[in-house]
């Protein structure tokens, strides 16, 4: 048998010995997961990022221009310095001012705009017919933006609104909840398939 | 404590016996393609052949329960169809769970690196990486994942942008398909297509009902629904009979929790 799945398999019981209660098998599993998730990510980050963005075009090729990154990138650590902290505001305003300046216009477009022009559907379908989705989400929508409005008090029409929100959000959180359960679900299967098929092979 | 723990362990190991007998006994259930699934899988059957379409997968190694048997029902299929593929990874986790499962499915297919797929490997901060692509991904990936200068593979000579790719796949446990959507969707009016975990199908929901989202294929029912038509069983009709008797399970323990329940409130009152 492959040695990876032979400590994949050990791996996968130390977690689930966690059921019985917290113990030092569990503990040890699962410090190894968050450790080799790290150690993993920095590596990648460290070759994608550093090594092939930075260290070598700038040492290896001589692309001078990147100096301005790597300096900014070092002005970061200034937050370690009292006396020097408050150069690392230079690339801090620089990240936040070039993020904002690409992801307002997309946000503002995607989840603001096409979402509004998709919440107004016509009532009446394109064939003449009643169309009954579009009074559902409207219903939704309002009484959902009824519950948030806190600017009166949830009483007479606005509170029989809000009442009516609260139901559909119910429904969300419902279905949502039903979801996820499903998903760990799925991810506690996954684990009994290869226990059963890989690491046991009572499967074929 | 010791009657909490007790509870816990009658749970628990309940739900194991019950998903292992499932599997051991193979039970079979019935399940018919949803529309969402049906849409993708008729798009991507739909392509020409030679057709180029990229795949990202912008997920965490503790979702692959859920997330291979999407990614190889899909991958399979795209293969299958003579699609050309083109692998990025926006999460490092992601990159070598994605190149293991596109040269696992290319082999199966006989298909060539560099020829038929190829795989650029990782890219942090994904929202540059994936406007950069829009002008050139060969700017954005100089070099794939094996090092190979990406001007060099004869598959990416004819691939300057999102122009020459006909979908986007995100195969995603997390809100990274927002980014996909909102920058590549919106800006470069590119269709893209979410591989979900099943946790992630609420989010998505209102991007799929306004259009953004061209079609959602989530959770192991999904690679299930995916598999069927696709006419190749796999980890998802595995799991999806797992799934059921486990779910079963629960609605059984919620009906008995709540007689129990209402048991004890009127023994209470009396």
């Amino acid at each position: 048998m492959d040695a990876g799945v032979i400590i994949a398999g050990i791996l996968t019981l130390a977690i689930y010995t966690f059921l019985y209660r917290d113990n030092p098998i569990y503990k040890a599993a699962e410090s190894l997961l968050i450790g080799l998730s790290i150690g993993y990510a920095l590596v990648i980050y460290w070759q994608t990022t550093l090594v092939d963005r930075l260290f070598t075009p700038l040492f290896s090729r001589g692309e001078l221009n990147l100096m301005v990154p790597l300096i900014l990138g070092l002005l970061m650590f200034s937050r370690f310095t009292r006396r020097f902290s408050w150069l690392s505001r230079i690339p801090i305003a620089l990240m936040i001012g070039a993020g904002a300046g690409v992801a307002i216009p997309a946000m503002l477009y995607a989840r603001t705009l096409k979402q509004i022009s998709a919440s107004v559907a016509p009532l009446i379908g394109k064939g003449g017919g009643f169309n009954f989705e579009a009074l559902v989400v409207a219903v939704g929508l309002l009484s959902t933006l009824a519950y948030f409005y806190f600017s009166r008090e949830h009483k007479g029409v606005v509170g029989t609104a809000a009442k009516v929100g609260t139901y559909f959000l119910m429904v969300f959180f419902g279905a949502t909840f039903g979801y996820t359960v499903m998903s760990r679900m799925s991810t506690f299967i996954g684990r009994i398939d290869f226990l059963l098929t890989d690491f046991l092979r009572l499967l074929a | 404590m010791m009657d909490r723990l007790k509870t816990r362990w009658i749970i628990f190991g309940g739900l194991f016996i019950v998903v292992t007998v499932s599997y051991l006994l193979r039970i079979k259930f019935e399940s018919t393609a949803s529309p969402e699934v049906q849409k993708s899988f008729t798009y991507l059957e739909e392509l020409p052949e030679g057709s180029v379409i990229m795949v990202s997968f912008d997920h965490e190694a503790s979702s692959l329960p859920e997330i291979r048997p999407l990614a190889l029902a899909m991958l399979r299929h795209a293969f299958k169809n003579d699609l050309k593929i083109v692998g990025v990874s926006l999460f490092a986790e992601g990159t070598a769970i994605g190149y293991r499962l596109l040269t696992e499915t290319a082999g199966e297919s006989g298909k060539t690196y560099g020829a038929d797929y190829v795989f650029l490997g990782f890219k942090p901060q994904q929202i540059s990486a994936i406007l950069g692509m829009g002008e050139s991904i060969m700017h954005v990936f100089p070099e794939d994942y094996l090092g190979t200068p990406t001007d060099e593979i004869p598959m990416m000579r004819g691939i300057k942008n999102y122009e020459e790719i006909e979908m986007i796949v995100s195969i995603a446990d997390g809100a990274l398909t927002v980014h996909w959507i909102e920058y590549v969707g919106g800006q470069y009016d590119q269709p893209i297509m979410a591989a979900l975990t099943a946790a992630m199908i609420t989010t998505y929901d209102p991007y799929l009902a306004s259009g953004q989202l061209y079609s959602v294929v989530g959770g192991l029912k999904g690679a299930a629904e995916y598999e069927n038509l696709l006419g190749r069983q796999g980890g998802g009709n595995r799991g999806m009979t797992a799934q059921t008797t486990a779910h079963l399970y629960v609605i059984t323990l919620i009906i008995i929790g709540n007689i129990m329940y209402f048991r004890a409130r009127k023994a209470g009152r009396e």
